[in-house]
């Protein structure tokens, strides 16, 4: 599954870390989620959607 | 600690499970080959253990510095670090205990069930880890870690077992379970933590 988290990151200048820190997660989490290695489960990736204030098909998206 | 100064001296965890890992191979190889007799491999491995304090040092630190810590994995490193601590005194106790008591006493009853405690210790902490884990991504880790080490005991287990019905190899104690396991626990550990190390 692809995802746009690190462009949503950049816009708003949040570091892994940052971003970490909102959603509750490790950094390492966030990290595998950006790079593919790793699905989020659908309450994570509502998470991320509440965080980005946007719906979670405009940050996760499908192959 | 500065940040220039843990850049220069990073945690190196992987170094000490090395020597480790060796150690008890170097250690099964001369026990198996009768290059060595009991109780000195005893003695040996209980030193070796010895190694596994200053590697789960080094892991803990490395984990802060990338990352990759949750309040749930603080606690089960505590907890393991204690059962640890707990069941290598216990083998030491037990291995000098075993000479002075003899063969056939029942004393030799609590002195095989004391190291076996610390084990059974081991095995809640990491079902307590895997229940109080809130970070999805580290838990799946470690569950994968989990199945990884349970394929490595079946394949070693199946392969030495029928080696041993021909009479290649020769008999080991059954508790080799748990080290393999763990071995099998960690390298997988270490590798699925690439996945999230770099930013």
């Amino acid at each position: 599954m692809k995802n746009r988290l690190k462009v949503l990151r950049a816009e708003r200048d949040w570091s892994q870390q940052d971003l970490a820190d909102r959603v509750g997660v490790s950094r390492q989490s966030v990290n595998a989620i950006e790079t593919g290695k790793y699905d989020p489960s659908l309450p994570l990736a509502f998470t991320f959607a509440d965080i980005f204030e946007m719906p979670i098909e405009e940050i996760f998206l499908r192959e | 600690m500065s940040a220039s100064a843990e850049s220069e001296n990073p945690p190196r965890p992987w170094i000490w499970a090395t020597l480790f890992v060796t150690n008890m191979a170097l250690i099964a190889a001369a026990d198996i080959f009768d290059v060595i007799e009991q109780p000195v491999p005893l003695i040996l491995i209980m030193l070796n253990m010895c190694l596994l304090a200053p590697m789960i040092a080094a892991a803990r630190q490395r984990q802060e510095q990338i990352g990759a810590m949750s309040p749930a994995l603080r606690i089960y490193n505590n907890r393991a670090l204690a059962c640890m601590f707990i069941y290598m005194v216990a083998m030491i106790a037990g291995g000098n205990l075993y000479h002075v008591v003899g063969e056939g006493s029942p004393l030799l009853w609590p002195i095989a069930i004391v190291p076996v405690l610390p084990l059974l210790g081991m095995i809640w902490t990491m079902y307590r880890y895997y229940q109080d884990e809130q970070d999805e991504f580290l838990r799946h880790r470690a569950v994968t870690g989990a199945l990884v080490g349970l394929v490595l005991v079946l394949v070693t287990g199946t392969v030495w077992g029928f080696f041993e019905m021909y009479g290649l190899v020769p008999h080991i104690w059954n508790w080799w379970v748990f080290p393999v396991w763990a071995i099998g626990l960690g390298l997988t550990t270490c590798l699925k933590q690439r996945d999230g190390s770099a930013e």
